[in-house]
Parts: C-alpha cells; sequence; structure tokens
C-alpha cells in the first residue's frame, strides 16, 4: 500500500465561480494502481463531481490524456508510484491537457482539435474506380505509414506543442501525422495537392522542431517526423515557393557552397521582399557580429566533404 | 427539435458503417454517441476480422459459416451466419478501398491473413494488433469525407415512441452545453455496443455499459440469449486488459505453473487454438486444480522472437509492459479468463430490423441477429459490426423512405428532464459506484466461467437486492456541465436490467452450450434447449420466453476440437 496526495485541477462552471485552483485529495492505494484507477476512486469514494474523460483503460480510446507534475501522459497508461519517483515528488498535480480552454475540471474543449484534424482532408482520395478485390500494396510500402497509422488522436502532442502556444492557429503534430499518413500512402492520389494544403501559413514548416510531440506521444507516432517527412514530400513535388520550403532550400544551398550557414543569402533567399522589413533586426545582428558583412564569405576548410555528406544523406531517402 | 431520416446511436465500427450505408442510399442520417467517435470501444479489438479471402491457403465462405455454426455451438442462426460470411470478403475489400491499413503478405501485396480460434484455415485479416483502431479510424474518416452531422458527447436517456408504439426518436443529454434534447427520426439504429461493464475484470471499456439493450427493453423489446457471456481466455491479471487471440494464432503457446502446455489435454487438435469457452474452461480447471500460479496461467511468446512479436504483436508488449510488468519477449505474461464479449442483445432479424417495434433496428454487440450463438469465434465481432451495420444501416435506410414523417411526442425531452431533476434533487441514499462494484462482483463470482443453481439463485437474490437500493441512488454532482455522475448513475440503472435478464437466463437454461457452463448440467441438450431465450421486461419483473433457432444445411454435431 502506498499513500499519495493528488493535486487536481478543479473548474465547476455551473458553480457559478469563474475562478480555477487546485484541490487536494489524499488517497491510499495498491502499488500498480494508475493515475485514472486513482482519480475514478476519488470521484467514487470522496468527490463525485470531479470529472474527467476517460474509456478503455488500455491506452487505446485516447481519452485521458492529462498532464501529471506537468507532463502529458494518458492517466490509464502511468503508474502513480511511477509518476511519483520519476518527478521525485510525493504529491502528484494533475492539469488538463495545455494548448485548450478548459470546459470542467480535466475536460477541455477539443473543437478546435478535431476541427484541424478534418481540414487535412483524413481520408483516402484515390485515383480511378476501386479493383474488384483488394489494392495491392507491397508490404514495405504499407509499412510507410503503420507507424503514423498508431495515432489514437489523444491530443498530447498539442497538449505540448510549442508552436500552437505561439500561434493558435498552427494545424498541429497529430493532424500532420495523418497528412503523411495519407500523402505516403501509395493507394492515395493526392501527394502533391496535399504538400500544398499542408505548407502555407500554421502548417508543416511552422514547427518549431522542439521534438515535444515526438517525446510525450503515448504511443511512439513521433509527429515531428512525420512533419519532417512531408516536408521532404514537398520537396520532391515541387511545392517549394512557401517561405518555410525556402528557408530549408536556403539552408542547404549553403550549406552546399559554402558548408556553413550564411545568415544573409539565408534571410535573402526565403524571403526577399519581405526581408527587406528586417533591415533593423539585421543591423542589430550586425552590430553583435551574428552576421556577416558579406554574402560572399569565404568556405569553411573541409567545404567539400560537406558536400559530400549532403550527397549521401540525399541518396539514403 | 432536431429530425433526421435515421437517427444511428453508438459511432463504433456497427453505428458508423450503418450511418454510411444509410448516407449511401441516399437518406438524410445522424450519429449521436455518448463519447467522440474514435474513442469507441471497437478500437480496441486487435487481432482481426475473419473472411475467406483465400490469400493464403484455399478458403470459400462455406468453410467460414460452418467454423461459425460449431463455435456456436449450434444455437446461431444459420442463414444469418450464411449471410455474414458469404458477405464478409466484400466488407473486408470495401474497408481496404476506403484506406485500412491491414497488414500485407511478403511479395503479393495482398491482405495477410492469421490463423485463429475455432478456424479451420488461416482467415483473420488483421493490422498488427491493432485492427480495430485501424478499421474504426477508416470509418471515422469516411464519415467525415461525407460529412454525416454526428452529436459528439450527447447521452441517450431514452427512446422515444410515437401513440402506435413504434420508434421515432431518441432523447439525449448533451453533456458539454448541458442540455436535454430531442432528436426524432423515421428510423432509430441503435448501435451502443456491449455491456462487459456487468462484470468486473472486463476486457471492455468503461463506456460498455449496454445502454441500447436496457433502453429497448425498458419499451418493451425483449432481448434475446442474454445468459451467453464470452470469457476470453487471455487478461491481464491485473485489470483485465486483452491480450488477442492474434498472440496464440501467431504461435503462442499456455502454460500451467509447471511447464505444461495444458491445451493438449483439452483440445488435442487445435490446441491453443480452440474456440474461446473451450481454452476458458480448460484454464479455470487448471488454476481450479491447483495448477495456476495466482490464479492465472501462462501466455507464452517467446519462441516467437523478438522481431515477430515487434512486427505482430506490438500493443500487445507496451500493454503487457505497462500493466503486468512484464516483457513477452523475454518472460511468459501472466493470464485468466475475462468476461469479453457479450453474444446475446436486441432482438433482431437479419435486417437488423426489431420484430416488436417498427422502426427500431439494432446492429453490432448491442444487437443478437443471432451469428454468434452460445460462443462467439475471434475476429467475427468486427466482421458482424460491419457486415450488419450496412445491411441495417441499407434496412433503416429503406424504411425511413417508405416511413410518414414521425409523430414525436412534444413533451419527450420535458419528461427526461423532470426525471434526472427529480434524481438530482435526492440528498441521502446509495452512490452508483458502490452498487456497481457490488453487481460485477457478484456477477464475477457466480455468474462466471462454470455456472450452477445455487450460486445463480443467490446471484439474482443480489440483483434484486440492488435495484431496490438503486431507487434511492443519490448523484454527487448536481450541475447540468458535462455531469459523468449522473450518466454513470443511469448507466448503473442499464446495468442492473442486463444483468437480471442474464442471470434470470441462465437459471433457466438447464444445459451446458458454448459459454454457458453448467457444471449441474454440464451435456448440450438439443432436445430441450436449442431454442433463443427472449428476456422481456413486465412491470419490472424479467419474463422469458423462447423462439426457434433457423437451421439450413448444418446438422448439430458433438463439439471437439
Amino acid at each position: 500500500m502506498a499513500t499519495t496526495t493528488f493535486r487536481v485541477f478543479r473548474y465547476q462552471p455551473d458553480s457559478g465561480e469563474s475562478e480555477t485552483y487546485h484541490q487536494d485529495f489524499h488517497l491510499d492505494h495498491d502499488e500498480g494502481t494508475t493515475v485514472l484507477d486513482a482519480l475514478l476512486r476519488i470521484q467514487n469514494e470522496q468527490d463525485g463531481t470531479l470529472t474527467l474523460r476517460y474509456s478503455c483503460r488500455s491506452a487505446i480510446c485516447g481519452s485521458c490524456a492529462c498532464k501529471v507534475n506537468g507532463k502529458t501522459v494518458l492517466a490509464c497508461m502511468t503508474q502513480v508510484e511511477d509518476a511519483k519517483a520519476e518527478s521525485g515528488a510525493a504529491t502528484l498535480q494533475v492539469d488538463p491537457i495545455g494548448n485548450f480552454a478548459p470546459v470542467k475540471d480535466l475536460v477541455v474543449d477539443l473543437s478546435p482539435f478535431w476541427e484541424k484534424f478534418k481540414a487535412i482532408k483524413p481520408f483516402l482520395i484515390p485515383d480511378g474506380p476501386a479493383p474488384d478485390k483488394e489494392r495491392l500494396v507491397p508490404k514495405a510500402a504499407m509499412e510507410k505509414v503503420t507507424k503514423e497509422s498508431a495515432c489514437i488522436l489523444c491530443a498530447a502532442c498539442y497538449s505540448e506543442c510549442n508552436s500552437l502556444a505561439a500561434d493558435p492557429e498552427f494545424v498541429g503534430p497529430a493532424a500532420f501525422a495523418w497528412g503523411y499518413r495519407f500523402a505516403a500512402d501509395e493507394r492515395d492520389a493526392q501527394r502533391k495537392s496535399r504538400a500544398k494544403l499542408y505548407s502555407g501559413e500554421h502548417g508543416i514548416w511552422d514547427c518549431t522542431r522542439c521534438m515535444f510531440c515526438n517525446e510525450r506521444c503515448p504511443k511512439g507516432v513521433d509527429p515531428r517526423d512525420a512533419i519532417e517527412k512531408l516536408g521532404a514530400i514537398a520537396f520532391q513535388e515541387k511545392v517549394t515557393k512557401d517561405k518555410g520550403a525556402r528557408h530549408a532550400k536556403a539552408f542547404l544551398i549553403s550549406m552546399r557552397t559554402g558548408g556553413k550557414l550564411n545568415e544573409q543569402l539565408i534571410g535573402g533567399y526565403t524571403d526577399p521582399i519581405g526581408g527587406a522589413f528586417n533591415a533593423p533586426l539585421a543591423l542589430r545582428m550586425l552590430q553583435k557580429g551574428k552576421l556577416p558583412v558579406s554574402p560572399f564569405t569565404h568556405k569553411v576548410e573541409n567545404a567539400d566533404q560537406v558536400k559530400k555528406l549532403i550527397k549521401n544523406v540525399k541518396e539514403t531517402i | 427539435m432536431r429530425t433526421h431520416d435515421v437517427v444511428v446511436v453508438g459511432a463504433g465500427l456497427a453505428g458508423m458503417r450503418a450511418a454510411i450505408a444509410a448516407h449511401e442510399a441516399g437518406v438524410d442520417v445522424a450519429l449521436v454517441t455518448k463519447l467522440h467517435p474514435v474513442r469507441s470501444h471497437s478500437g480496441a479489438a486487435q487481432g482481426g476480422i475473419n473472411a475467406a479471402l483465400g490469400n493464403e491457403t484455399d478458403d470459400h465462405p462455406d468453410n467460414h459459416t460452418f467454423d461459425t455454426v460449431k463455435g456456436a455451438d449450434y444455437i446461431g442462426d444459420q442463414d444469418a451466419i450464411e449471410i455474414l460470411c458469404e458477405r464478409a470478403p466484400r466488407e473486408v475489400y470495401q474497408l481496404e478501398h476506403w484506406g485500412a491499413v491491414f497488414s500485407r503478405q511478403e511479395d503479393s501485396g495482398k491482405i495477410a491473413q492469421r490463423p485463429f480460434g475455432g478456424a479451420g484455415f488461416p482467415r483473420t485479416c488483421f493490422a498488427a494488433d491493432l485492427t480495430g483502431l485501424v478499421i474504426l479510424h477508416t470509418l471515422y474518416t469516411v464519415c467525415v469525407k461525407y460529412n454525416i452531422p454526428t452529436y459528439e458527447e450527447w447521452f441517450v436517456t431514452d427512446l422515444v415512441t410515437d401513440d402506435v408504439g413504434n420508434a421515432v426518436g431518441v432523447v439525449a443529454y448533451d453533456m458539454i452545453h448541458g442540455t436535454i434534447e430531442t432528436v426524432g427520426a423515421k428510423a432509430v439504429v441503435m448501435a451502443t455496443g456491449g455491456a462487459g461493464r456487468v462484470y468486473r475484470p472486463s476486457t471492455n471499456a468503461h463506456a460498455s455499459t449496454g445502454d441500447a439493450m436496457s433502453l429497448a427493453l425498458r419499451k418493451g423489446v425483449p432481448l434475446k440469449d442474454m445468459e451467453f457471456m464470452q470469457f476470453h481466455p487471455t487478461t491481464l491479471a491485473a485489470n483485465g486488459v486483452l491480450v488477442t487471440e492474434g498472440a496464440r494464432g501467431e504461435g503462442g503457446y499456455l502454460l500451467n505453473k509447471d511447464g505444461d502446455r495444458f491445451m493438449t489435454k483439452y483440445a488435442p487438435n487445435k490446441l491453443e487454438l480452440a474456440s474461446r469457452d473451450v481454452v476458458s474452461r480448460a484454464e479455470a480447471t487448471e488454476i481450479l486444480e491447483g495448477r495456476g500460479a495466482d490464479g492465472c496461467v501462462f501466455l507464452d511468446l517467446r519462441h516467437l522472437g523478438r522481431d515477430r512479436i515487434m512486427e505482430r504483436l506490438p500493443q500487445i508488449r507496451e500493454l503487457a509492459i505497462a500493466f503486468a510488468g512484464t516483457d513477452p519477449i523475454d518472460t511468459p505474461i501472466p493470464v485468466r479468463p475475462g468476461a469479453h464479449y457479450h453474444m446475446g442483445g436486441v432482438h433482431v432479424d437479419h435486417w437488423g430490423a426489431a420484430p416488436h417495434m417498427p422502426g427500431l433496428f439494432a446492429a453490432g454487440e448491442c444487437a443478437c441477429v443471432s451469428v454468434h450463438g452460445a460462443n462467439r469465434l475471434g475476429g467475427n465481432s468486427l466482421l458482424e459490426a460491419v457486415v450488419f451495420g450496412a445491411r441495417t444501416g441499407e434496412a433503416a435506410a429503406a424504411y425511413a423512405q417508405e416511413a410518414r414523417t414521425p409523430n414525436v411526442p412534444a413533451h419527450a425531452a420535458a419528461e427526461t428532464q423532470a426525471r434526472i431533476e427529480g434524481l438530482l434533487v435526492r440528498e441521502k441514499g446509495p452512490r452508483q459506484g458502490e452498487i456497481r462494484d457490488e453487481l460485477s462482483t457478484v456477477m464475477q463470482e457466480k455468474v462466471g466461467v462454470f455456472r450452477f443453481d445455487g450460486q445463480l439463485r443467490e446471484a439474482k437474490a443480489t440483483v434484486t437486492e440492488l435495484q431496490e437500493r438503486f431507487q434511492s441512488v443519490v448523484v454527487d454532482d448536481k450541475g447540468k456541465t458535462f455531469n459523468t455522475d449522473l450518466i454513470h448513475t443511469i448507466e448503473t440503472g442499464y446495468l442492473l436490467d442486463l444483468a437480471d435478464c442474464m442471470v434470470t437466463g441462465a437459471i433457466a437454461r438447464q444445459e451446458s452450450r458454448g459459454a454457458h457452463s453448467r457444471t449441474d448440467f454440464p451435456e448440450r441438450d438439443d432436445e430441450q434447449w436449442m431454442k433463443h431465450t427472449l428476456a422481456y421486461l413486465d412491470d419490472g419483473e424479467v419474463r422469458l420466453d423462447y423462439s426457434p433457432v433457423t437451421m439450413t444445411k448444418y446438422e448439430p454435431q458433438v463439439r471437439s476440437y
């Protein structure tokens, strides 16, 4: 047996109070108790108003994502004792997932999440009529999208997403993982139009690459990797007018020519017109020595080695 | 009030497949679900979906039909089973065309098929061990594509009938907005899934409370074959979480504490791949006779090797590590039989129509067509959900096209509202949690793998006593918004109804057939009992009646594996 204090986020809109607060509940429990089991026991034994979403309790329905001591997890898949050991705290603070408005206690308004999911055209759009039997898909080709197919839409990645925190319109990791799942499915005929749809403002290039979605995904979907693969698809399909795509391309050119980053070149290539408006920033960077004076900087010593590296990487993709 | 031609309650596999079929038939159809569609418990199905595609070896729907008839212990309706097995390939191809990511054969690119319990051929199509999730997602993406209106997180409290007793809609609690709403319709399709939460442990989700069955029962519609609850042979000891039959389909062994492959004794031909009732009884016998360890036997996958486990059974590994602290690559998993699938349900014909109530349809686990009889074969539940989901959607659409504008009683929502307010105002009494705990415990102990008259009658007495206590149940949460305390309380009322039907049917059926195994009546008795049980609710009392089983060409035989 163990005893744990659960410091639970509360928001009770029907009480007439708009305040949110944390409430402590003490619970004696078995060693193997999950956070979900503990919350349900609190609900049953101490306070029936405590509200959360949950269903399968086997890490597949995606209902019970929440933050435990600041880290987004599935409550059903997290053991209380493990969470305590990991954070080194005797108290577990349980909060709703981040980046969404609260509805009641741990329940948040997920409608923006579902709208974004729907916006990526999350359905197969094949060319031509279906055959009588199944479409033949080589095992290796099908396996290209199996990882992303395991996404349970729990929104843990949205909870942790820094791009979303900065831009609420950012489409987001799970939706893009699904986008990749269709774009890379050889039965789908919309590779190029999907690349266009997923680029542009709030699109794939707006990801800050903080990697939290990869780290916190409870199912190992690695949404950031999917976003990266969508970037590669955009290049393959020549959907490269996007500022983000140009930025990526500028990196490549800079590395290939000089073997190092050339900020002037990157700034100019990414956004030749808009870049001019960044002149004050450029000036400040110049003063601090963060920007080379001339765009034609010297090459690094082993620039041709870098070139070879790039070639190797290209061949393995 | 909102109205649609067809309203489908529940958005798992059966519900969404029905909605898609109705939409394609050209009617205005809407989904109502107490969860978001992708949260439905169909997504927890792991192992696969059966169809005689013949991709691995020659196979034919007739073989599938025979295996299913035998698996059902000869109480499934053979005409319905023929429909199930003949339409199976078409439905699997349809799912594939819609984008389902089925695992593929190495060279041909065809859908791979694995062996499963009670099947004569490798017939189970799969997507690793995430088959239910992949199909659930596939159907949801089609619903998104068709823009089918979906009332998400609307909990249905009542089935609405008109003055002549036809189904004309539902009343539901909109959880987010805190209002009670009526949805009128010419046809109502019930697809709310199983009632596994009558038991504890159970492989089922917290949401699997058999809502539709109780809603129909309370309106005079009989429930069929309620005494048949399937116990899955491999569930985790800690919390009853499912370990797919696919683990044995891929070659896993069952061992007792002495390391013996005990299935050689109970099913010398099919071994671990005998039907589920047979394997669960074998495990229960081993455990009862002292050859288990801590109430469990062991599922051994070590000889499959890391690569096979990672490719075909990744979720099983993840769940075993999370909930049993065991990595099956290195160590056998302790498992035991657990309540898993309910063969019984709303009495419907093979178009999903309820003969006792025009306008009412049901599909999936909450319905009883019946194709599973006394014991369902692994891989046939996803199949039933899509085949009969599609047929029921088609039938409901056809019915709606002929039906007049429904005459929905104007006071339906107000009556529900008053009933709920009456419940919320109560301050003193038991809470639903304690009633539910006692119910699921007594069902597990006394209406389990093995049953006999004395224990069944004790269980009936407990259910009756709990029903009385439930009359004064108290809801802690008095609020309007997302009141899960209220919902759980209403669900507990549903579970009590269904447990009563299960126990009453089990007491009456004095034979052993499929999942209903009576130690005091150990033989199957075709003369007396080759018939379906129909349970009605008359003034709060369960009354039983019986109906014949449809046979086509398969005479009952002795069932051995």
